[in-house]
């Protein structure tokens, strides 16, 4: 089991335990209210895994690494925003990735803009964000943090460069 | 067809993008690819089944425990630069996949949280993720971490006021868009 399903799972008791003082019926109302969240999203979760695995088997990093490779300045990290989009997964994939970029001599500013695009602009989180939070507060969040990637990249340039 | 598919829009999207991204396999290495991909899916979706259920009960237990009134004093529209610290704080330290941290921000929304504190919440999982440090500073190093944190640091309070300050009346829309 991994340090982030523990950590969920504590989460989850204290809320139980929580509910049992709330008073009577806030379990039974907090459960009812997850099975409810559940059957609503349960295919939509699978239809987003899938995704996932056929991201996972395209392996879209190869792309990556052969477009991004060391090129810098202003052309580097606005390919890095676009790259940053496409990379797929958690941490233990994507920062291997990124080192070799940086290995490869992408530099600084690239660099940052990559790791920041993957965080706020990845495409592939939107499939989940979607069926939770809806159009309107996705195109808000991801359409003014296209700018995000763009400015640490900028700043990281200006500072390091 | 039509109202099925206004109803079920995301369905249809993310089904779409399956088949573009399934042709895409298959184009690269027929059949094979194909049931790779699926296989691989199911996969990743077994392996984090125990987090997804630990992610809908804490969904389902926030709701029922949370009162509407705290949630609006304390992360709703009026709660202010408050409500968008205590976010980034709450998203820097939640572990776990956009699996894990939707379900929560969409048990938030339904409670009456606002709209700059929630994209705060999300913008501040994905740059001040504490559960991501230690794979960040192994793999890229300290000096590339830090720097990274650095210039990110402000990046969640920030979006999180500017979005409240241009779009915070549409959090109702949000909220009605997500209940239908």
């Amino acid at each position: 089991m991994s340090s982030a399903t523990l950590i969920l799972w504590c989460i989850a008791g204290v809320l139980v335990v929580m509910s049992w003082r709330a008073g009577p019926g806030t379990i039974q109302k907090g459960l009812e209210l997850t099975w409810k969240t559940t059957r609503a999203n349960a295919l939509l979760i699978i239809l987003a895994f899938m995704i996932v695995g056929f991201v996972n088997v395209l392996s879209p990093e190869e792309l990556v690494t052969a477009w991004i490779g060391p090129t810098s300045g202003w052309r580097g990290i606005a390919a890095a925003e676009f790259l940053g989009m496409l990379l797929p997964g958690g941490p233990y994939v994507v920062f291997p990735i990124i080192e070799i970029l940086n290995q490869a001599g992408a530099g600084l500013a690239p660099v940052i803009a990559l790791i920041t695009s993957w965080s706020t602009q990845s495409l592939l989180t939107i499939s989940f964000e979607l069926p939770f939070m809806g159009w309107r507060f996705t195109s808000i969040r991801w359409g003014l943090g296209l700018a995000i990637p763009i400015l640490a990249g900028a700043v990281a340039a200006l500072i390091w460069g | 067809m039509k109202p099925f598919l206004k109803k079920h829009w995301v369905h249809t999207l993310l089904a779409t993008v399956i088949l573009i991204l399934a042709g895409l396999a298959y184009a690269r290495g027929g059949w094979q690819f194909v049931l790779a991909g699926l296989k691989s899916g199911l996969n990743i979706l077994g392996r984090e089944s125990v987090l997804l259920v630990a992610a809908f009960l804490t969904a389902g237990l926030l709701q029922a425990v949370v009162k509407k009134e705290f949630v609006a004093r304390w992360l709703g529209q009026e709660a202010g630069l408050k409500g968008i610290l205590l976010a980034c704080l709450g998203g820097g330290l939640i572990p776990g996949g956009p699996y894990a941290y939707y379900p929560i921000a969409g048990a938030l929304l339904s409670s009456g949280a606002g709209l700059g504190v929630l994209v705060a919440f999300v913008t501040a999982k994905n740059l001040w993720s504490v559960s991501r440090l230690p794979y960040e500073f192994a793999i890229l190093g300290g000096t590339i971490t830090l720097r990274r944190y650095l210039i990110t640091f402000l990046i969640p309070p920030l979006l999180g006021i500017l979005v409240e300050w241009l779009f915070g009346t549409k959090i109702s829309a949000i909220q009605e868009g997500v209940k239908k």
